[in-house]
């Protein structure tokens, strides 16, 4: 029998069906090309040791005043592996999210997503989902090594309060990666956006250094980001061993930044969305 | 649904439809440096194309509907639009009874789409999972795309490799999983874009008994989209010609070849043709309307062939095969034959076709 009218009334069911499908895909995907999940596993590690080795030849130690002073921690080897896990999650989000909507385009599936009936916002939670739980993989393994290697000490009291952190961090980082998605649906070369952003958070936000290292100026620009509030609330638990409600404010403004990002994305996302299906855009890649 | 004056019921109703595309110009790399012109800056030397210019046609319920023009004249966009993939500059149309710029998603819902062929599938995913993905965006509960995906794949005859990963299928089978694909929501409209291109013979004629099926048997309303006359010919009750983005023509195709009288059409089929042929042959026959060489690719054994339609094109036979032999062309052919398609499209148009234009 052929459906006479228009579409069904979306059920709750139909909704979490279509999130699930999105997350499959993408984890079927992941396991297509193993070397991706290997290479971000290994990645990290590169990634900071470069700097420790690059602190220990400046300072010729791992102790230094400055940064103790800066840091409020002399402890610079758990300080850059935070900054290092935490930074995963940008990679991921916008090499994940914010690329995938250019990799559906030039697959040819977009038009199909685009010419669909449902919510395009289920599509874009499902892959958000999908990114969450391979970097949350990732930063598991991350964390486990650093444990055993790099004498990071991780309490079972402060595990909660970061994982709240860093639910609300991704929230944040997946609103900037749905405008970068947006943004790619005109100018289409999402890799060198992402790219761009990538260095954005690692200057303005304090993954390498205290954001006090920072002039006013770049600290101001570095407060907008979801990674700075992030990196200055777990490494007050983890290494200053403050508690839950010294770090309320830091969460407080995380949010605050998460509900402004989240905004922006969804509505950069769905005007180029219509700019590009006007200007012929949506289907060039 | 859309009912005209006649109360005929319509699926599809397109009224002025348009679309204009931007075309992006190159200036080097320090362009952005040079002084803009008055022109540029009022935007009066804009360069646009037109991909379609004001088309209005009505497409009855389950009516096979032909959209048969060469690569550019507008068959795409017209798809595109009508799926809502672009949002048209002037105009609107009229699908399942609802309006593709105010009713997107009840739009979405009444179409199955098959556009860019196989290329627009996940490779890397089952057949299965493929379908059961798109599935989920046509608000499906699970259970029901479980269900809907194993009788399409039936229907496909390809159960038995619904579990192996699409690279590993053949062009003409991803060609199935599209087609399998706009099938997922049981919609009563498809719009289908070059369905067959790329297949090969057996493919291409499983892919359009399957088209016919669709129409025939189940009542579909289906608007197809081709550059190949013999495809249009032989499957859809009616045919519009469109090139440069207009409606030349829309009538069933037996009356658009009645336009073309038998003694008014000649093909004469050679190797090596003047290169100025409609030049040197028109002299010799003045009251024909057309004359065209559509150049085949003579390497591979393809010779080229040229038209001449109009007037009493049969009567000048012998003068034009003289007039090519005079200039050395190696004449396989000479028919004074039934017009098809592509006769209607070169008289109506007046277009030349170039290799790769209508097949």
């Amino acid at each position: 029998m052929i459906m006479e009218s228009g579409p069904q009334e979306t059920s709750l069911k139909a909704n979490f069906f279509l999130v699930w499908s999105e997350v499959v895909k993408n984890m079927k995907f992941l396991m297509a090309y193993p070397v991706i999940f290997i290479f971000w596993t290994i990645f990290p590690f590169f990634w900071f040791i470069t700097f420790i080795f690059q602190g220990q030849a400046i300072v010729g130690g791992l102790q230094s005043p400055s940064f103790a002073k800066s840091a409020g921690t002399s402890e610079y080897i758990p300080f850059i592996i935070i900054g290092a896990i935490l930074n995963g999650y940008v990679l991921t989000s916008l090499y994940g999210v914010g690329e995938s909507i250019r990799r559906e385009a030039y697959q040819g599936t977009l038009d199909y997503l685009l010419s669909s009936p449902c919510n395009k916002a289920f599509i874009l939670i499902g892959k958000a989902v999908s990114e969450t739980i391979s970097s949350t993989v990732y930063a598991i393994i991350h964390l486990f090594v650093c444990v055993i290697f790099f004498g990071i000490e991780l309490t079972l009291g402060v595990i909660m309060p970061i994982m709240l952190i860093l639910i609300l961090m991704i929230l944040g980082l997946y609103g900037i990666a749905l405008m970068l998605a947006g943004l790619s649906l005109q100018f289409k070369q999402a890799h060198d956006l992402a790219h761009t952003l990538e260095y954005v958070f690692l200057v303005f936000a304090p993954v390498r250094y205290p954001l006090e290292a920072l002039p006013f100026w770049a600290q101001i620009i570095g407060r907008f980001l979801p990674l700075t509030y992030a990196l200055i609330a777990v490494r007050s638990l983890m290494l200053l061993k403050q508690d839950f409600p010294a770090i309320y404010q830091q969460i407080l403004l995380l949010f605050v930044i998460d509900v402004l990002a989240i905004f922006l994305g969804f509505y950069l996302f769905n005007w180029m969305e219509k700019r590009t299906k006007k200007s012929g855009a949506i289907s060039q890649y | 649904m859309v009912h005209n004056k006649n109360n005929d019921l319509y699926s599809i109703q397109t009224i002025n439809l348009t679309k204009v595309f931007k075309k992006r110009k190159h200036k080097g790399i320090f362009g952005f440096l040079k002084k803009k012109t008055k022109e540029e800056k009022s935007g009066s030397s804009e360069d646009v194309t037109v991909a379609l210019d004001h088309v209005n046609s009505e497409i009855r319920s389950g009516e096979l509907f032909g959209l048969l023009g060469p690569n550019g004249a507008g068959k795409t966009t017209l798809v595109k639009c009508l799926s809502t993939i672009l949002i048209p500059d002037e105009g609107t149309a009229i699908i399942n009874g609802f309006d593709i710029r105010k009713q997107t998603s009840f739009v979405r819902a009444s179409i199955g789409l098959v556009i860019g062929g196989e290329r627009t599938l996940y490779w890397k995913l089952t057949a299965r999972d493929n379908l059961m993905y798109f599935a989920s965006l046509y608000k499906m509960p699970r259970r029901e795309a479980k269900q809907r995906v194993e009788e399409i794949l039936a229907l496909m005859n390809l159960s038995d490799r619904a579990d192996e990963r699409l690279e590993d299928y053949s062009t003409g089978m991803r060609q199935k999983i599209a087609v399998a694909r706009a099938l997922l929501h049981n919609p009563p409209i498809l719009l289908l874009d070059e369905p067959t291109l790329g297949l090969d013979p057996t493919f291409s004629r499983q892919i359009r008994n399957q088209v016919r099926e669709l129409c025939k048997k189940e009542g579909r309303t289906i608007l197809l989209a081709t550059h190949y006359m013999k495809e249009a010919d032989e499957l859809c009750d009616r045919v519009a010609i469109i090139n440069d983005g207009k409606i030349a023509a829309i009538d069933t195709p037996e009356r658009l070849k009645a336009m073309v009288k038998e003694t008014e059409l000649v093909e004469v089929s050679c190797y090596n043709p003047p290169h100025n042929t409609e030049d040197y042959l028109r002299p010799l026959c003045p009251d024909v309307e057309i004359i065209t060489l559509i150049r085949g690719d003579e390497a591979k054994g393809a010779p080229s062939r040229i038209k001449i339609i109009g007037g009493n094109a049969e009567k000048h036979v012998s003068t034009i095969v003289d007039a090519l032999r005079k200039k050395d062309a190696q004449i396989t052919s000479v028919n004074i034959s039934m017009p098809t398609l592509e006769d209607v499209f070169i008289k109506i148009t007046g277009a030349k076709l170039a290799e790769g234009g209508i097949t």
